[in-house]
């Protein structure tokens, strides 16, 4: 396959802009890559601090804290890596208008970095898991698997995103308003058993593929269980039909990222 | 595509749109899909040519011919409209220096950062990098960030990282006036080390004496079509005749608006220059350009006019000034001498004046010098 020895031509590319992507983002700061902690970690702080007073119901979860952080920090590596992956060609214009190389190169990268931020910032939910009393189990050696659905499915859509928002800069602040929604679309803060059954709202939660991600990284850190495997499957073939559409897309589209700059 | 050939095109255009009225936003895109009239611009028409391998050639054109156009499509960073364009070989682009440098990180770091860009996997790296950072001779900045760098520095880097990529075909734009006149000689040297090798080179410049020196055939592309292709020196030749008329051709048109300019120099005798008395005669010599074809250029030496002065050639003041002057400039009548005896003048200070006038008596330009004879 052509796209797959362009990569693998391209390979050293890759490494030094995925270490590029996660030294360089922070640079200069102070605290460094431990910002990349640091953001999720203090969002669950305030929503750990703020929730259970709200709604007092959605807080009751047992051992809400580290229900928070199984939840939020998968979420977390969802949403930067289609944040970031929908600029990411229009923020290289630069390179793209000097130099040729495969331009599927810069989302993979995007994607990739995220993937390693959220591998370490697995550390914490580790360690969250075991000081919250909740301990680990083996039902996490399919944690690999698992991430490797979320960057299918994450790569295919920065694909689409990010090649379409070179022509419609509109897609950027669209993203910024879906990711927004898709957080409560998501039973990050609350759980599934707590929507009424039979509800169009609650079948569209439960068919978004992430809820299914996010419970599956709950069941294998917090509740020492295997997930849903029909749901799994679900996910991975969905997230194989996003890729090659993406795909599809970007290829179609990349020739022309050069004359809109 | 046959094996002998580098580049290969094949009756390629390539159009751009352009866009009154640009709708770049989605409500734009929605509510007015039908408002804004999409023009095209086409950049090269119909272009066909072959490179074979080991060839050096030169692309020659006046700005906005589409010469630099047609580089970007063989670096495959721009895609033809129509026709085909393949290339056979590794290839590297020295189109703009630089490409992937991140400021925060090394010297160091940041080949690694842009040889990567050119496809290079980190072995491949290793084995240049002591060759890239002694052809930069940077020394012991290489492992200083990059922002801290002179901009001598920092292309001095870009370009011995982009022309140590082992690449079968180099694409040069314009680029080669990098750092001073030692670190200029020995990349042309590196370039003739690389032309001896065999490698395919596509130089697009401006400066006329490199098409000739180095290359060994030139393809001129004038309003995005092939002009001319064969003999350096013989397109070079018809690229600047057709310059020449084409400024006249223009400006005959809009002479009325064109502001009258003009910059004239005195080469000898040098200001404060000693002169030796014993010579039979003193050289009075220097140029003159203007895009006035009526103006009148004066020499006068302490104060009187010195009379029938001598016009010639001076191909290397052209050289300088034909884009300035919008290539107004007759070639053959840019330098000016006059050789005075040296009986006529008494030792002491003098005074040369050169100017040059306009029809409505107006200076356009003057200088003068003051050189002793002893």
């Amino acid at each position: 396959m052509n796209v797959f020895s362009d990569i693998y031509k391209y390979r050293e590319l890759l490494k030094t802009n995925i270490k590029k992507d996660i030294r360089g983002k922070y640079k200069g700061s102070f605290l460094g890559i431990l910002w990349s902690f640091l953001t999720p970690l203090l969002q669950v702080l305030v929503y750990w601090i703020v929730f259970p007073y709200l709604l007092g119901r959605a807080g009751t979860e047992d051992n809400y804290l580290c229900y928070l952080v199984t939840g939020i920090i998968p979420w977390t590596f969802f949403t930067s890596a289609v944040t970031l992956g929908t600029i990411c060609i229009k923020n290289n214009k630069g390179i793209i208008k000097k130099v040729y190389f495969p331009r599927s190169i810069l989302p993979i990268s995007v994607c990739l970095s995220t993937l390693v931020n959220f591998f370490i910032s697995c550390t914490i939910v580790l360690i969250f898991c075991i000081g919250t009393g909740a301990g680990i189990s083996y039902h996490l050696i399919l944690l690999p698997i698992i991430a490797f659905t979320q960057l299918i499915l994450t790569l295919g859509i920065v694909f689409i995103l990010s090649a379409i928002n070179v022509y419609v800069q509109d897609i950027e602040f669209a993203v910024q308003f879906i990711i927004n929604m898709g957080f409560y679309a998501t039973p990050i803060l609350y759980s599934m058993s707590l929507l009424p059954e039979g509800n169009i709202l609650t079948t569209l939660i439960s068919l978004n593929p992430i809820t299914v991600l996010v419970n599956a990284y709950r069941d294998i850190f917090l509740y020492h269980a295997w997930p849903d495997p029909m749901g799994l499957l679900y996910v991975l073939v969905l997230s194989f039909v996003v890729l090659i559409i993406g795909y599809l897309i970007f290829g179609k589209l990349e020739k022309g990222f050069a004359e809109q700059f | 595509m046959d094996k002998q050939n580098a580049i290969e095109v094949k009756d390629m255009s390539k159009s751009f749109k352009i866009q009154h009225d640009t709708a770049k936003g989605l409500k734009e895109k929605l509510l007015f899909w039908n408002r804004g009239t999409v023009e095209y611009h086409e950049v090269l028409k119909h272009i066909s040519l072959n490179i074979k391998k080991g060839e050096t050639v030169a692309l020659i054109g006046t700005n906005g011919s589409g010469k630099s156009t047609l580089l970007k499509l063989m670096t495959k960073i721009y895609y033809p409209t129509s026709g085909t364009l393949e290339t056979n070989g590794k290839l590297t682009s020295l189109l703009e220096l630089g490409a992937g440098f991140h400021t925060e990180f090394t010297g160091r770091e940041n080949i690694y950062f842009n040889a990567s860009i050119f496809g290079l996997t980190r072995a491949d790296i290793d084995k240049r990098i002591d060759e890239i950072i002694e052809f930069s001779e940077l020394g012991d900045f290489i492992n200083s960030p990059v922002r801290t760098y002179s901009s001598g520095m920092f292309m001095r880097l870009a370009f011995s990282v982009a022309i140590n990529v082992d690449a079968d075909i180099l694409l040069i734009d314009e680029i080669l006036a990098v750092g001073d006149q030692h670190f200029q000689d020995k990349c042309y040297a590196k370039l003739e080390e690389l032309k001896k090798e065999g490698k395919t080179i596509v130089i697009v410049t401006h400066s006329l004496d490199v098409v000739k020196e180095m290359c060994t055939r030139a393809i001129w592309i004038y309003n995005g079509e092939l002009k001319m292709d064969g003999e350096p020196s013989l397109v070079v030749d018809a690229y600047l005749k057709q310059i020449a008329e084409d400024h006249k051709n223009k400006s005959k048109k809009v002479s009325k608006d064109i502001e009258l300019k003009a910059d004239l120099f005195i080469d000898e005798p040098d200001q404060y220059e000693v002169v030796d008395s014993t010579q039979d005669s003193l050289l009075l010599r220097g140029w003159c350009v203007t895009n006035d074809d009526e103006s009148v250029l004066k020499v006068s030496l302490d104060g009187k006019e010195v009379e029938e002065i001598e016009r010639h050639p001076r191909g290397d003041v052209y050289a300088v000034y034909y884009e300035m002057y919008d290539g107004m400039l007759n070639a053959d009548i840019l330098g000016w001498k006059k050789n005075v005896m040296m009986s006529n003048l008494e030792k002491g200070i003098h005074k040369v004046v050169v100017s040059c006038w306009c029809e409505d008596g107006r200076c356009l330009a003057s200088k003068e010098q003051t050189f002793t004879i002893e």
